[in-house]
């Protein structure tokens, strides 16, 4: 979903550098994290994260990394996965797709690890999915939301996919917003996927697509947008703009008077390490869908617990939030561990076999199960306001979403 | 500027000397001790790539095959830059274009046979690289090295833009499950089978593009690099010259971009980029251009360098690797080929002794 557009957040590079800087300082120690204890007889079960430690996704990637390790650590400390350690492989695919091919090549034949989980956009994903799954057979999971449509055998997607963001969001906007939309984005297969998906939901909803548009990644003036929208008079703006152009397209709409005037900025991606890109009268009232948000703690015990854990371990800057697909990550992990116990060993065909039908009963905003067949994963999905630079939790799904895919 | 000085290889066009003159004094044993360093590497090398399978394990041997595509890529910029003094900085474009026609082929056609997706690579980069020859290098005057260096790079950004908003050509998220290369029925999976055909291939092309370039032709590229004017008063066509040496660099990045997308199973617009010219770049600047050696040590180098450094400083590799390329620029000009070479020997010896006033043509 996301892109290397990102690369221009200046604040967020100074951020990542400067942790990158403290955790030189202090020593990342060994990329390779072998657990306290071992099983002489079978030795541990090796898995492998690929993900963005450095480039423009870094921040992303450093959560993923940091989710796993959480989630590794407490199933060692329960005694493990079949009576055997996990012992964890972490490579940089350095927001390169170049780069990462050669790296996860490392985890498979080198490492040989049982299972791969990783990768942030799309573009990543395509670049290494064959070097894990059809040339390393290995299984493979993608944790980030994204544009559907991937159904690799042995691949799993355990992000919300378009029909998970759309079909209650856009209800939801039509009644909270108004029934002309525009739909502005970035050009490239994200933004171009989801809106047409967006479309079809807002048309069989009785609203009304006023213009759909699609503009360079790096654009950052978009006066004659802002204009359209206005002269138009457009209730919903569902935004696919993504970094660097989405920041000062919201402060054009708000200084255009655009929210002021009753109207609606929907963005589906939206997380909270994206609402202090904008100061936050400027994105009030802004709704996103995800499956998570940390305003859950108030009400779930499970998210709490689990937000508080990683908080716990990592007091860093970066967040466990569901546009970093740390969500994804924490979910694939589990259910990658009940679909092991299920089939009692590590072996590929097996698990994915397993994992075909694997359910938890607790994790970030709720349960979660893949649907038999299609290779993607129900969760419950929320909906959120911006209000003072926080999220307002207003509306949840009914149940486990279907995410339609294959 | 690369290679030798321009008086020196100036002064041996007129007539059909073979040898630069200025070293003539030195004793004939200095001679022969001196010029056994350039074949001493070359066969070095060449043994240490034949071992490379045996020695390494699969990973790295994968990891060396990917190098070598590398090496073939480096080659075809050092025709260009290193002998015609060509700045090429969109060496990408014919790269990524053939590796984007072969992935096409491969998923719209199905095919992935060598023998046609090689020659269709290296003709799509021939053909891309005469096209931009035309515009660029064959206008009446002789265009600046600002003008073809700015031209190349904007071809490249261009069709990397282009490239990433293209539907067709997979957009942003490029081209994935390229299927294997196949030679008759036998599928080249990645491995040492794969690492000896692109060694095989970069041998090949290594001597082919020596020959080329000690013949007189490369005397006249080498003339054309220190003064584009000198050799245009010699009655060469200075422009039609440079058109076909950039072609013919062209074909090889097209054959090393289609080797690279079924070794890799992916392209992306990463390798129409800016980013892969520059890196092509700083392998035979690093290297030692105006070399074909230079450029194989340099990709080799930085390579391996990177490889290493990555898996040992995972956050600040890019610092390490980037201060080491500034110091060997900065105080090898030459490149790292210069340790071990003399200028002499950089510089070469045109045309074949034996047949004096034979080969008249260029």
């Amino acid at each position: 979903m996301m892109n290397d557009g990102m690369k221009f957040s200046r604040r967020r590079f100074l951020h990542n550098f400067a942790f990158a800087s403290a955790a030189i300082a202090v020593g990342p120690g060994s990329w390779v994290i072998r657990p306290g204890w071992a099983n002489a007889a079978e030795g541990p079960i090796k898995l492998g994260i690929a993900t963005d430690l450095t480039g423009a996704l870094g921040f992303a990637g450093n959560t993923d990394a940091n989710v796993a390790r959480m989630v590794i650590k407490e199933i060692n400390d329960a005694g493990g996965l079949l009576g055997r350690p996990i012992e964890l492989y972490i490579e940089d695919t350095a927001t390169n797709e170049s780069v990462a091919v050669g790296n996860v090549r490392k985890l498979i034949q080198r490492d040989k690890v049982d299972l791969v989980l990783g990768g942030i956009s799309s573009s990543m994903r395509n670049a290494i999915k064959d070097t894990i799954v059809s040339r390393g057979k290995t299984l493979y999971i993608y944790p980030e939301g994204y544009e559907g449509k991937e159904c690799m055998p042995n691949l799993f997607c355990t992000g919300p996919v378009p029909a998970q963001n759309c079909d209650q969001f856009i209800p939801w906007l039509i009644k909270n917003g108004g029934k002309r939309f525009a739909l502005p984005g970035s050009n490239y297969v994200w933004p171009q996927t989801i809106s047409a998906y967006a479309r079809k939901v807002i048309e069989s909803n009785g609203g009304e697509v006023v213009f759909e548009e699609y503009y360079p990644m790096d654009q950052i003036d978009f006066s004659s947008t802002v204009n359209r929208i206005i002269s138009n008079r457009v209730d919903v703006v569902f935004n696919t703009i993504v970094p660097p152009g989405v920041s000062p397209f919201f402060k054009q709409l708000y200084e255009a008077g655009f929210s002021k005037n009753g109207g609606r900025i929907g963005c589906t991606y939206f997380d909270e390490n994206f609402l202090e890109m904008n100061q936050a009268h400027e994105i009030d009232g802004l709704a996103s869908s995800l499956d998570y948000y940390r305003a859950l703690m108030d009400e779930d015990p499970v998210s709490a617990k689990i937000q508080g854990e990683y908080e716990k371990q990592f007091p860093s800057q970066f967040r466990f939030s569901a546009g970093s697909a740390a969500t994804g990550t924490y979910r694939g992990l589990k259910l990658w561990e009940a679909a092991v116990k299920e089939a009692g060993t590590v072996d590929r065909d097996a698990v994915a076999a397993a994992l075909d039908h694997a359910k938890i009963a607790e994790g970030p905003g709720g349960p979660a199960e893949m649907v038999p067949g299609k290779h993607h994963c129900k969760m419950n999905m929320y909906i959120g306001v911006a209000k003072g630079g926080r999220y307002e939790i207003v509306a949840r799904s009914a149940g486990l979403v279907d995410p339609k895919e294959c | 500027m690369p290679g030798g000085s321009s008086d020196k290889v100036a002064a041996t066009l007129g007539s059909q000397v073979v040898k630069l003159p200025s070293r003539r004094t030195e004793t004939p044993h200095e001679s022969t001790e001196r010029r056994r360093i350039l074949p001493a590497l070359e066969v070095s090398l060449l043994v240490a790539a034949v071992l490379v399978p045996f020695v390494l394990q699969d990973y790295a041997t994968i990891f060396a095959t990917r190098v070598l595509i590398l090496c073939l890529f480096a080659l075809s910029f050092d025709l260009v830059w290193g002998y015609a003094g060509i700045l090429s900085l969109g060496q990408s474009l014919f790269f990524g274009m053939a590796g984007y026609g072969v992935a096409l082929l491969s998923r719209d056609l199905n095919i992935a046979s060598i023998f046609v997706v090689l020659p269709v690579g290296a003709l799509i980069g021939f053909v891309v690289a005469l096209l931009l020859a035309g515009f660029l290098l064959l206008g009446r005057h002789p265009s600046s090295i600002v003008f073809v260096s700015l031209g190349t790079m904007t071809g490249a950004y261009a069709a990397d833009r282009l490239a990433g908003g293209s539907s067709y050509l997979g957009g942003q998220n490029g081209i994935p499950s390229i299927q294997l290369m196949t030679v008759g029925s036998y599928e080249l999976n990645e491995g040492s089978t794969f690492y000896y055909l692109a060694l095989g291939i970069l041998i090949i092309v290594y001597l082919l593009s020596r020959y080329l370039l000690r013949s007189q032709f490369g005397l006249a590229l080498a003339g054309l690099r220190e003064n584009e004017y000198r050799i245009g008063f010699f009655g060469y066509k200075a422009q039609h010259l440079k058109a076909v040496i950039f072609s013919i660099s062209g074909a090889i990045a097209g054959m090393a971009g289609s080797l690279y997308a079924f070794h890799e199973g992916f392209v992306g617009t990463n390798v129409l980029g800016v980013v892969m010219s520059t890196q092509v770049v700083l392998y035979v600047l690093f290297g030692g251009s105006g070399t074909l050696v230079g450029a194989i040590v340099g990709t080799v180098v930085i390579e391996a360098l990177s490889f290493w450094l990555s898996n040992s400083f995972q956050d600040f590799w890019p610092i390490i690797l980037g201060v080491l390329l500034l110091l060997v620029i900065m105080f090898r000009p030459a490149g790292l080929v210069s340790l071990l070479l003399s200028e002499r020997e950089r510089v070469g010896t045109f045309g074949r002794p034996g047949k004096r006033g034979k080969n008249d043509a260029a």
